[in-house]
């Protein structure tokens, strides 16, 4: 560890290892390093780097018996000649050359952040508030009252659970062109199927109205109406589903915390007018 | 007239405590290390002594004497002495309100 941390000191910049160099080598040399001393000794580096001003020409205290180099006439710089090559750089606070320098730790300083934040991003679960609670969504009454139609079988997205709520018997008949309106199911009457597709977890969109199918459209993989993964797509079961129940107010609840696992791909138990092979196009 | 550790930013701390270390007489980096240590300063990364050794440097707040073999001792100055007495009475006059608020029940 020492060893690295000798490394490292030559990562400061020869102005400031002609200044500081010997005491923090020798420093560095008899303490125990830690890890963290290593990262410090970088951000040290850094920060010298990014202040070369700081390690200025000594500065001896007065009682110091050589005589202190600042006071000596400094020469006036001779101006620098209209042509040619320029003399040497007046000691600007910014030259170009350091203003370059910082411009590049800034950006790869952004770009790590970046980096790090993407990362942590992508690390961090994604928000479930719904999904692992009981859901008390309402009377089915209350439903038609917010849409009307899921009387007469249009699934109603219930979005806290990220589920369609199907009207089973009324759903069946509107995807057989029927006209069938349910407004009391009991609770083997409705299924809550999740919008995640089992493939690969697309959001699966809305029924399409050409033929009352839910398709992802991530891989076209394609349900009926019920859920049931008809031949089209690469999804290996059914839609998931959550399980329902209809407590004694007459309110229907879904239930997130269990997750009831698609039928499997090859046994659709229902038939809407279309073939088994299309999608929703 | 004295200066402020203020604008320091990440580094007004460390340099506080040096000041501190070196109000008891010159001492090197290693020293100044330790003994911020035992007054129960946190334990400063080498590259932080000496980022805050350089400003403090460049500010005037403390001196360089001569090195012995390697170890440069640092001495603080007089302007260093006038900072360290107003930063350590601002905080004492901290600590004192802090105190005398606790101690008054009645805003609790």
């Amino acid at each position: 560890m020492n060893r690295l941390a000798r490394a490292i000191l030559r990562l400061y910049p020869p102005t400031w290892r002609d200044r500081y160099g010997p005491e923090l080598d020798d420093l560095v040399a008899h303490r125990r390093m830690r890890i963290r001393d290593i990262a410090d000794l970088l951000a040290g580096a850094i920060d010298a780097r990014l202040h070369p001003q700081l390690a200025g020409p000594m500065r001896l205290a007065a009682a110091a018996q050589a005589p202190p180099a600042a006071v000596l006439p400094v020469p006036a710089p001779a101006p620098p000649p209209a042509f040619g090559p320029a003399g040497p750089l007046p000691q600007a606070t910014l030259t170009r050359r350091s203003f370059m320098r910082r411009m590049l730790g800034v950006g790869i300083g952004i770009l790590s952040l970046e980096f790090l934040g993407g990362t942590l991003a992508f690390l961090w679960p994604p928000p479930a508030e719904g999904i692992g609670v009981e859901h008390r969504v309402g009377t089915p009454r209350e439903i038609i009252g917010i849409s009307p139609e899921w009387a007469t079988g249009r699934p109603w997205e219930f979005r806290p659970a990220r589920a369609f709520l199907v009207n089973v018997a009324a759903a069946k008949a509107m995807a057989m062109g029927e006209q069938l309106e349910v407004t009391d199911p009991a609770a083997s009457g409705i299924l809550a199927l999740w919008r995640k597709c089992p493939h690969l977890g697309c959001m699966i969109p809305t029924a399409c109205e050409t033929r009352s199918r839910f398709q992802c459209l991530c891989h076209q993989s394609t349900y009926n109406i019920i859920g049931e993964k008809l031949q089209l797509g690469p999804a290996p079961r059914g839609m998931d589903r959550f399980p329902v129940r209809i407590d004694q107010d007459g309110f229907v609840i879904v239930d997130t915390r269990e997750l009831i696992k698609g039928p499997p791909t090859g046994s659709v138990t229902f038939h809407d007018p279309y073939p088994i092979d299309v999608g929703c196009a | 007239m004295s200066d402020d550790l203020g604008d320091l930013g990440r580094f007004a701390e460390p340099s506080l405590l040096i000041l501190v270390s070196l109000g008891a007489g010159p001492r090197h980096g290693y020293g100044i290390m330790a003994d911020v240590e035992d007054i129960g300063g946190a334990r400063l990364g080498p590259g932080t002594l000496y980022a805050a050794l350089a400003r403090l440097e460049a500010r005037g707040l403390i001196e360089s004497l001569p090195s012995e073999d390697r170890r440069r001792p640092y001495r603080i100055t007089a302007l260093g002495v006038r900072t360290l007495r107003a930063r350590l009475a601002g905080l004492d006059e901290l600590v004192r309100t802090g105190l005398t608020r606790l101690d008054s029940p009645t805003e609790l």
